[in-house]
């Protein structure tokens, strides 16, 4: 790679830092409103201190778009030190707001220096999964138009399955989508829920329901193969498996399960503060990137 | 103008007494149920089915029909109207009786073989057809009536005596299906069918049916021999011979008013009426009636079924290929292939020749015949479709409860129907109420899955269905279900899904009964039914179902109750429930069943 690239994204990645196999890289922070007061993802506030608010305080807790100002000073901080700024953001289907922060920041820079900003059509791990194969692209290729459109494929062939313990977080969250069909049942269910890569409309929809947590892990596993068969691939090449606490059982479950699948990089992820405000206690999640 | 006789009234009055006399039977024959609950339908569903066709029969005050007519249509409205798989295998056995004595023949060599189509038609039409039911005694009653035969030749004295035999053999079903011998009753269609012959035998005895239309075969052979002679080609004949021939083929008899009006015009030209040109006009006009009228008694439909399936193969590389495989069996060759599916349509005489032929390529995922007259009567009816949904996901089921849970989990339709079975005429307008292209149906009785494949073949729609037993199922079936599929993955993905979940059911014995594992089961009793056999009982409803659970348990951690209506009153048992089992998670809903107090699934 002969070109200085930086890659900017935000805290939504369900993965840590150490995770990330990249130096140069500068991760925005999220605002979360807690009961109308605003906190960023740190040491103290992390997933599992919003799940026991939530749990304990019965609290209220929602997500803003990036801030603009926090996107310009790092552009700014960074824009002679690097040939090229990849921004890798949340699915502009779920954050409009978003990404057109970070398509008028592109614009603003225009002729200062090139930003790419890949649009992920993706939340949570899925974020995580398109910026974990962005990296590996650009290791091997710095050619803007080459980076630009082996990133689509990525974005295309990345499929992210949510398993909701509890609608109410997405749904108070405004990200429920079409899965809203799948509430107020009188029967308790577990849905599956998912934001596929290759969805043309990018919103989360549901993939299926079961009565037990082993019911819809087994789903899961029908899904990915479903997928796998339909693209086709015989491997994953990345998997990004998070859970967001209090669902041990289930979780290794589905890991268990998962690891029946040929995969190439197998990754246990980390749960972060801001995709808690939508997924709550006991609900996990995984990537798949094919 | 010939006056034509109406005798339909008669029959009419003669059908309602027959069926009064099974309505007081029908209790008789709803406790000869397999299983110790109050659940057999079977008098009822057969008394409904006659109910329902006497009530959409038409009058005929107007137009009037032959006897064989009247009885043709009747059997029609019975299939229409048939509930449950005693009220199918009932009516398909009368369509096949009616299609014979259609043209008015009561000649005992005739009835014989209307009792053999009957036989042949309910034996046909009924999937795994067993010993030891009604088609038992509708193959007992065919044959002992043909041995009869040869002794009398009024039939009915010949059906008079089959009635006591055929008792003795409805006696024996219990040897010949074992689910019958340890329940300690007999088949209770075949007794219904037993009923319904003591009914007509009553009606005939009682009051002596004069069936004296002309047969259809007769009427069309007074056709060929007049055609004949008009053409010249009977030598022998003169005008003198036909004219004197005429008056005694019993045209009195002649019910067909455009028969009869056309010999009418025959005497007239016979008897020189007419000036030469004009007669010779004449010859030709009624020539042409002649052949108009056998061509409408003779339909020509070369291709009787409307054939349609889908093959799932990798021995196949393109539409050419199933083409050549089965091109031969008829015409309208329709072939799309979508990736490793092939979905074709085509008209045939032998729908299960093609059947065989394709599926030695790979898996036959779907298979649809249409009867082409059926179609055509869809076709031409007023009431045409105007698609408004492509697909729907459509359950049929009888508790209130479970009807709410279907729908809220996403079932797209569902038709409660309560206590009493839908027949085939509820289930065809119910379909053709949604509106949608391609249905997926499902129902929580086995005993609707033949009234709802009746009701599919008159139905507007693609309907596909699933042949579930149980509500259970259903649940999982909507569960499994992925709505963004299309409708051959998602029907493919529902029959893999459909028997997910283990279940019991709770009920309490009308009756003394052995269970399959030979232990006694009380009157009064509660027992348990898991997978269709009866495996615990025991007085007290709390311990029976602390034994169910212990019994059935595996490695699944959440057991689900749904409350019947037996037990709507009783308080929540899940407190107790958890005390006894705290390692498992317990739910409890009201499900609305009729029969069972509770079902417990097992996940």
């Amino acid at each position: 790679m002969d070109k200085k690239i930086l890659i900017i994204t935000a805290d939504n990645l369900g993965l840590s830092k150490e995770q990330i196999d990249y130096p140069d890289i500068e991760i925005l922070k999220f605002p979360v409103v807690v009961n109308d007061k605003e906190y960023r993802g740190s040491n103290e506030y992390t997933a599992q201190w919003l799940n026991e608010k939530y749990l304990k305080e019965k609290v209220v807790a929602k997500t803003t778009s990036i801030v603009k100002g926090e996107l310009i000073e790092i552009v700014e901080k960074n824009k002679d030190k690097y040939d090229l700024i990849i921004h890798v953001v949340m699915s502009s289907e779920m954050s409009i707001a978003t990404f057109t922060i970070a398509k008028n920041v592109k614009e603003m820079y225009e002729n200062t220096i090139p930003i790419i900003n890949i649009d992920s059509r993706q939340v949570l791990s899925g974020v995580g999964n398109v910026l974990l194969e962005v990296i590996d692209i650009i290791k091997k290729n710095d050619n803007t138009d080459d980076i630009i459109k082996l990133s689509q494929e990525v974005v295309q062939n990345t499929f992210n399955y949510f398993v909701m313990a509890d609608l109410n977080y997405l749904y108070r969250g405004g990200r429920i989508g079409k899965a809203k069909a799948l509430m107020g049942s009188v029967l308790r269910i577990t849905p599956i829920l998912g934001l596929m890569g290759d969805d043309k409309e990018g919103q989360v929809i549901p993939l299926g329901k079961g009565r037990t947590f082993k019911q819809v892990n087994s789903q899961i596993i029908d899904l990915i193969k479903a997928k796998m068969a339909e693209k086709p691939a015989t491997v994953i090449k990345r998997l990004n498996i998070v859970g967001f606490g209090d669902n041990k059982d289930a979780f290794s479950d589905l890991e268990e399960k998962l690891k029946t699948i040929p995969c190439d990089d197998f990754i246990i992820g980390k749960a972060d503060f801001v995709s808690a405000v939508y997924c709550g206690p006991k609900s996990y999640t995984v990537a798949i990137t094919i | 103008m010939i006056q034509t006789e109406n005798k339909t009234a008669v029959i009419r009055e003669r059908i309602e007494n027959i069926y009064k006399y099974l309505h007081r039977h029908k209790e008789y024959i709803n406790r000869l149920n397999v299983f110790p609950v109050p659940d057999g339908d079977t008098g009822l569903n057969m008394t409904l089915t006659i109910q329902g066709a006497l009530a959409n029969l038409q009058d005929y005050n107007e137009e009037p029909i032959s006897t064989g007519e009247y009885l043709n249509h009747f059997s029609e409205q019975m299939l229409i109207n048939s509930r449950g798989c005693s009220g199918v295998i009932l009516s398909l056995y009368f369509q096949g009786v009616s299609q014979v004595i259609v043209n008015s023949d009561f000649s005992k060599e005739n009835i014989f073989k209307a009792l053999e189509n009957g036989y042949k038609n309910a034996y046909e039409g009924t999937e795994n057809p067993q010993e030891g039911t009604i088609l038992t005694l509708m193959r007992e009653f065919k044959e002992k009536y043909g041995e009869l035969m040869k002794e009398d030749d009024d039939p009915v004295i010949i059906i008079k005596k089959c009635i006591p035999y055929l008792k003795e053999v409805l006696k024996k079903t219990p040897d010949m299906l074992p689910v019958l011998k340890q329940a300690g009753v007999v088949d209770s269609g075949g007794a219904g069918f037993v009923i319904i012959l003591q009914g007509i035998n009553r009606e005939l005895s009682l009051n002596e049916l004069a069936f004296s239309s002309l047969p259809v075969s007769i009427i069309l052979n007074v056709n060929r021999v007049t055609k004949k002679y008009l053409n010249g080609k009977l030598s022998n004949f003169n005008k003198n011979s036909i004219a004197a021939l005429l008056p005694h083929l019993g045209i009195e008899k002649l019910h067909n008013i455009r028969l009869h009006n056309i010999i009418e015009d025959v005497k007239s030209l016979i008897n020189n009426l007419q000036s030469n040109k004009n007669r010779l006009l004449n010859k030709k006009a009624i020539i042409s009636d002649l052949e108009d009228m056998e061509n409408s008694w003779n339909p020509e439909i070369k291709l009787k079924y409307c054939t349609e399936f889908i093959l799932k193969t990798n021995k196949v590389s393109s539409k050419e290929q199933i083409k050549e495989i089965i091109d031969k069996y008829g015409d309208s060759l329709i072939i799309l292939n979508s990736g490793d599916k092939y979905k074709v349509h085509i008209h045939t005489n032998k729908p299960e020749s093609v059947f065989k032929d394709v599926s030695k390529y790979g898996e036959l995922l779907f298979t649809k015949v249409d009867d082409m007259k059926k179609q055509h009567r869809n076709f031409i009816s007023s009431d045409t479709v105007d698609y408004e949904r492509e697909k729907s996901i459509f359950c049929i089921v009888s508790g209130e409860g479970f009807s709410k849970i279907l729908k809220e989990l996403g079932a797209d339709d569902v038709l409660c129907y309560g206590k009493n079975k839908p027949s085939v005429n509820h289930l065809v307008k119910e379909l053709n109420k949604l509106r949608t292209k391609n249905i997926i149906v499902a129902a929580d009785d086995k005993d609707i899955l033949m009234a709802l494949k009746y009701a599919a073949s008159l139905s507007k729609s693609n309907v596909h269905i699933v042949e579930s037993n149980n509500v259970i199922s259903l649940i999982s079936m909507i569960m499994g279900i992925s709505k963004e599929l299309d409708i051959t993955t998602m029907f493919e993905s529902i029959m893999r899904s459909l028997n997910d979940t283990r279940f019991c059911g709770i009920a309490r014995s009308v009756r003394n009964t052995i269970a399959e594992n030979g232990k006694t089961v009380n009157k009064n009793d509660f027992f348990v039914v898991y997978n269709g056999k009866i495996i615990l009982s025991d007085k007290n409803l709390e311990q029976i179902i602390n034994k169910s659970i212990k019994e059935l348990i595996k490695e699944e951690s959440l057991i689900t109750i749904y409350k019947g209506i037996p037990a709507k009153k009783q308080k929540s048992i899940i407190p107790k429930l958890e005390k006894t089992f705290p390692e498992l998670d317990f739910e409890e809903y009201y499900g609305g069943q009729y029969q069972y107090h509770y079902y417990i699934t097992f996940e």
